[in-house]
């Protein structure tokens, strides 16, 4: 066959025509969705007071909120400041002992943030906690320090990282946790303590 | 005919690509430390340093004695306390990470609890020659204390150095001891143990 036939050719034509309008077609696709999930943002999944938040490395449950006036360690601050106190509850279902939940929960607040991170303290020793271990359910009180010129807050919104576990990561292929937005928000009313446990 | 010798081939190829991807050790296994086997009881050697376990407690609280003042730690499992001895060999170095490796494979940090036991191992600068005695403390889940291994390495971050594996063998304690109180030690030992 000294040249190819004219069948062959429009063939080719055709298959190239048909792969570059799909390409296109692709692209296109791809292009719009990103741009329509970035214009509508998924909202945030509420979630009740009390209830345990899987956000993958840890379980969480989030209880009660009060103001008051006296650190966990019930030590009385030498000029007076008010704590915003969280109970929570949290279970690493990680296979070593971490500290990552500290910075899992924040205040979610359209105005400054009340204070960038809060302190946690072990619930039944009333003092600093470290990190949880595996295996080992945990209660822990979490504890801004809330700033004085700002009104007290009569409810407040939680939001709750999540993280995930990837077997091999996109630099080394190292397997590690990694941040992946947020898993719940909690909404809680904030009650005032009066002080009755200072010392 | 050919078709099907082609469809063949690539699902072939597409299963021995599988089995390769599944079979090859991850970043995290190829650069993990080298394991150096050892018992409580024994000094354990590695090429920078050497450590040996003495005597292992259980507790179910520690209370701290420093200055005067008692400081009381519980724990929602319990203690694991090893008192040992580390020697450094080549250099100046500071042992940073002990691991507590449960039977069932989770590991469990040294705790962090503390900031004033005399003798604890991430505090102690070790010096080539000269052996100190070191202090070892984990919060483990009670079932966490069979079949466990300490891990004992100069830095969790080092890729392929050496990592001691201990196995307790017939020194694990029989009895959990209600509190175990640490103190300074007058002369000699930095600390003193007592339990009660």
């Amino acid at each position: 066959m000294p040249v190819v036939q004219r069948s062959k050719i429009r063939q080719r034509l055709l298959i190239m025509l048909v792969t570059g309008i799909g390409g296109m077609a692709a692209a296109a696709v791809s292009f719009a969705t990103a741009v329509y999930d970035a214009a509508n943002p998924v909202p945030a999944v509420t979630a009740a007071k009390g209830e345990a938040i899987d956000t993958g490395r840890w379980r969480v449950t989030i209880n009660d909120a009060t103001m008051a006036s006296v650190p966990p360690t019930g030590t009385k601050p030498f000029e007076p400041k008010r704590f915003l106190m969280v109970d929570i509850e949290l279970d690493n279902r990680s296979v070593t002992t971490s500290n990552a939940f500290m910075n899992l929960i924040a205040i979610k607040d359209e105005r400054v943030i009340a204070s960038p991170k809060p302190v946690y303290y072990l619930a039944r020793d009333k003092w600093i906690a470290s990190a949880i271990n595996p295996n080992m359910p945990e209660k822990l009180i979490a504890v801004w320090e809330w700033p004085a010129d700002r009104p007290e807050p009569e409810k407040v919104s939680l939001s709750i990282g999540k993280q995930i576990y990837k077997p091999r990561d996109n630099l080394y292929g190292a397997p590690n946790w990694f941040d992946d937005g947020e898993a719940a928000v909690v909404e809680l009313a904030v009650t005032q303590d009066t002080g009755s446990s200072e010392q | 005919m050919s078709a099907l010798r082609a469809l063949l081939l690539s699902v072939s190829a597409i299963a021995a690509l599988y089995a390769m991807r599944s079979s090859t050790p991850g970043y995290g296994d190829i650069t993990a430390p080298i394991a150096v086997r050892g018992a409580v009881g024994e000094r354990v050697e590695s090429r920078d340093f050497a450590f040996g376990a003495a005597n292992v407690h259980l507790a179910r609280q520690v209370r701290v004695e420093s200055f005067g003042r008692i400081k009381e730690y519980s724990t929602s499992g319990i203690w694991l306390i090893i008192e040992g001895a580390a020697v450094a060999k080549t250099e100046t170095m500071t042992l940073t990470s002990a691991e507590w490796l449960a039977g069932n494979g989770l590991r469990y940090e040294l705790s962090q609890r503390f900031s004033t036991v005399p003798g604890y191992l991430p505090t102690e600068r070790l010096e080539p020659g000269l052996p100190r005695p070191v202090l070892l403390a984990f919060e483990l889940p009670e079932a966490a204390v069979d079949k466990g291994t300490l891990l004992v390495a100069r830095s969790l971050v080092m890729p392929l150095a050496e990592e001691l594996w201990i196995t307790l063998g017939d020194k694990q304690p029989t009895d959990i001891k209600p509190s175990v109180t640490i103190a300074r030690g007058s002369s000699g030992t930095p600390w003193t143990l007592a339990a009660r």
